[in-house]
This record gives C-alpha cells, sequence and structure tokens, in this order.
C-alpha cells in the first residue's frame, strides 16, 4: 500500500455501545481507527451514566485487543487444555450434560446467569435450566 | 460550516475531519473523509464535548504524514497548543475549525456543556469543596478546614482513572498514577492526598482547563479548581500562561542528575 492510499484509507469513527461488565447499562463510545479498536470513552449524554465510568469501563478496549484472549473454545482431555470448535464444544458439553442428568437426576444441574448479558439470553437460560433439563435451580450472579 | 468542511476535503486542505455526527439524537464524535462525503448530512454539533484532539493525537500516530481537521471549541484549542508544544502533534498537520462555545449576549447560541450550571448539595456545601468556588475564596478557610475539606472530596475517589483518561494532554506512555512506589496500588480509596496532588503537580503548565476531568469524575471531585491553582502558581512563579504559551513549561525541564542526600519526610522524635 502507498502512502496515499494508506492516508484515503484513513477512518476514525466512535461508536455507541454498552459496556458489558455488569447490570448497570453505562452507555460507551469506542474509538475506532482504521477498523482497529483504539480506545474508550464514556457516553456523555447517555441517561444512564451521564459521562462517568468506572474504571473497568474505561478498559473495555483492552481485553478485546488481549492477546491473552481466548478466541476459541477449549476441551479438557487427559487433564489438558486443547483448542477446539464451537461444534466440538458444544456436542461435548451436550453430551456430559446428558450423562449427568441421566445419572443424577435434573435437581444434579444448576444455571448460572450473569448481570453482563441480556435480558433475553437470561430468559433463553431459564428457558433451558427449567424446560431442557428439568430443574429450577437457576440463579443470577447479582445474588451470589 | 458544513460548506468548509465540505470544501476542505474536497480540495484535500484535510485528509480528514474530526467533528460530530448525530447518531439518534446523541452528538458522537466522528471523522470525516473526502470518499464519505455523505455522511456530511448526518453532522451535528451539540453542548456535549469530547476531547477530539485525542482522537487526532491516535490517528497521527498511525498516520503522520495525514493532515486533520478539526471542529475547535476554545478548549480544544488550547489543549491542541499544548500538544504542540510537547511534540505530540505538528501544528502544521493540524487545521481548526473554531466553534462558538462561550456564551454572551451578543451570540444568538453557544455550545458547551459549561453553560448549565454544576449544583452541589448542602452536604458538599459543608464539608466539602464546591466545584463552582473560586480559589481564593477557599484560602479564605482556617488551613484546618481546608485540608479536612479536601480531604472529604479526595476520599470519595473510586480510582477509575477517569480524569487521567479523558484529558487531553495526558499523552504519557507510562503514567505517574500506576507506579506503586510513587502512589500505593490496590487500595481504595487511594492514598489521600498523594494520588490526587500527584495528578495535580504533573497538570502543573499542562492543564488547559477544559474541566472534562470533572466532567467525567462519578465522585463528583472539584478538580478543575485544584488544576486551576497549580496553575495559577506557575503563572505567578514562571509567567507562564498554560495553553497559549509557545514554549516548552518551566517544569518540563529535569535539569542534571540531583546530588542532594535524601531527607525524611518528617522529623523523628
Amino acid at each position: 500500500m502507498t502512502e496515499t492510499q494508506g492516508v484515503n484509507a484513513m477512518e476514525c469513527k466512535l461508536v455507541p455501545s454498552i459496556c458489558s461488565y455488569c447490570g448497570t447499562g453505562c452507555g460507551v463510545l469506542f474509538e475506532v481507527i482504521d477498523g482497529k479498536l483504539q480506545g474508550t470513552m464514556p457516553m456523555k449524554s447517555h441517561p444512564v451514566n451521564e459521562g462517568k465510568l468506572c474504571i473497568k469501563g474505561w478498559h473495555l478496549h483492552e481485553h478485546i485487543n488481549s492477546f491473552m484472549r481466548l478466541k476459541s473454545p477449549l476441551i479438557k482431555n487427559n487433564g489438558r487444555f486443547e483448542k477446539a470448535t464451537w461444534d466440538e464444544a458444544i456436542q461435548t458439553t451436550a453430551q456430559r450434560l446428558s450423562s449427568v442428568v441421566e445419572r443424577h437426576g435434573p435437581d444434579s444441574v444448576g444455571v448460572l446467569v450473569s448481570a453482563k448479558i441480556t435480558n433475553e439470553e437470561n430468559y433463553l437460560a431459564q428457558k433451558f435450566a427449567r424446560a431442557c433439563i428439568g430443574t429450577n435451580n437457576v440463579d443470577h450472579c447479582a445474588r451470589l | 460550516m458544513i460548506q468548509q468542511i465540505k470544501s476542505w476535503l474536497e480540495d484535500a486542505t484535510v485528509d480528514i475531519f474530526i467533528g460530530y455526527r448525530d447518531v439518534d439524537g446523541h452528538a458522537v464524535p466522528h471523522g470525516y473523509t473526502a470518499d464519505r462525503l455523505e455522511e456530511l448530512g448526518n453532522w451535528t454539533v451539540g453542548t456535549h464535548r469530547y476531547p477530539l484532539e485525542t482522537f487526532a493525537l491516535h490517528l497521527a500516530r498511525i498516520h503522520p504524514e495525514a493532515t486533520i481537521g478539526l471542529l475547535g471549541r476554545d478548549c480544544n484549542q488550547r489543549a491542541l497548543n499544548v500538544l504542540s508544544v510537547w511534540n505530540q502533534l505538528h501544528a502544521d498537520r493540524i487545521r481548526v475549525l473554531s466553534l462558538s462555545c462561550c456564551p454572551s449576549a451578543l451570540k444568538t447560541r453557544a455550545d458547551c456543556s459549561y453553560l448549565v450550571p454544576r449544583k452541589s448539595g448542602s452536604f458538599k456545601h459543608q464539608v466539602g469543596v464546591d466545584a463552582e468556588m473560586e480559589a481564593a475564596e477557599l484560602e479564605a478557610l482556617p488551613s484546618g478546614e481546608r485540608w479536612a475539606r479536601w480531604a472529604y472530596e479526595f476520599q470519595k475517589c473510586i480510582k477509575c482513572y477517569g480524569c487521567r483518561d479523558i484529558c487531553p494532554v495526558c499523552f504519557c506512555a507510562e503514567c505517574s498514577l500506576e507506579s506503586d512506589e510513587l502512589v500505593g496500588t490496590g487500595k481504595l480509596p487511594p492514598e489521600v492526598p498523594i494520588f490526587h496532588l500527584v495528578r495535580a503537580t504533573h497538570m502543573a503548565g499542562r492543564c488547559v482547563d477544559c474541566g472534562l476531568c470533572e466532567e467525567a469524575c462519578p465522585a463528583d471531585i472539584p478538580l478543575r479548581l485544584l488544576y486551576r491553582k497549580v496553575n495559577a502558581i506557575v503563572e505567578d512563579l514562571f509567567g507562564y500562561q498554560t495553553g497559549s504559551d509557545t514554549a516548552q513549561p518551566p517544569l518540563s525541564v529535569l535539569g542534571d542528575r540531583v546530588e542532594l542526600e535524601p531527607l525524611p519526610m518528617e522529623k523523628t522524635g
């Protein structure tokens, strides 16, 4: 890429989003330069946080770009974690969960949900616990 | 204003122009470019202020050859001066389009978040430091009471580092506020008053009095007042006007290695 093309391809924008760390739902702006996340700003006009953030919110961009971030699921085989595809991971989890339910009954399983996920996902999680597994053992991280 | 930006982009006076776009009624900072001129249809200006020069600085680090235009309130322009004085941005690679921000009876409108007056509760009036106070007003109080008032403000700190992170003139790669030797890490509230005083010292000759730190503070600490005082000291002692002076501030000279014997902070016994 030549220098001029580099300048032409320049992009700088702030993308509104919601902080994913807790259930408060602070408005954030992600600073995107040339398609890469560079920073986080509090959203000044957001009714929830009115331009303020906690230390976790201010550093949202760091875990996305972190080299330590897990980008694929891991399955533990013979005491060691090994990289797997999502299909393999979901298959393994489903098989192991059904075998636990079969052997020890549905109440041997509990489902913990999180403030970090959406209402709809929380709804799906309790539906999964009650309808698929057959237990009322559902709780939320905010009650721990 | 839109016409001016359009012509700047079309004749390549600037490669990118950082202003604001309207996203569902929110003014969100945005970089406009010549290949996406149609985006100017969403151009907006609101009272909410963001450190546009910080985005320009990040852009310039990736594209040092680019000329960057940006919408400049008075505070943005002072910050750009400081960044240029500290060799972070080349003044000739920056074009500023001034925005009417300070209110006056002679103007029809002005865009600044400081147009809405800050209100403090009665408890803060009794025991804390009101952000609307002037330094002289505070200095009239006895020193014991002044200390108690500032200590009340500082112990509210949740150490979010928001004041540093939103600061347009905080560009250092390494920050003293994260140094375990200067400021104890992993404690809340941070050491009173050293955490805030370390930052205040670094703001001397650098703070452009934009007030973004105070706006971003979830604990409502009157930071702007504190840094105003620090800058007033620099002006009194060295005649240095932060934000408009074209030379580096007097405190940037580190000098030769200090050969003095370190002394204990307090006399014992």
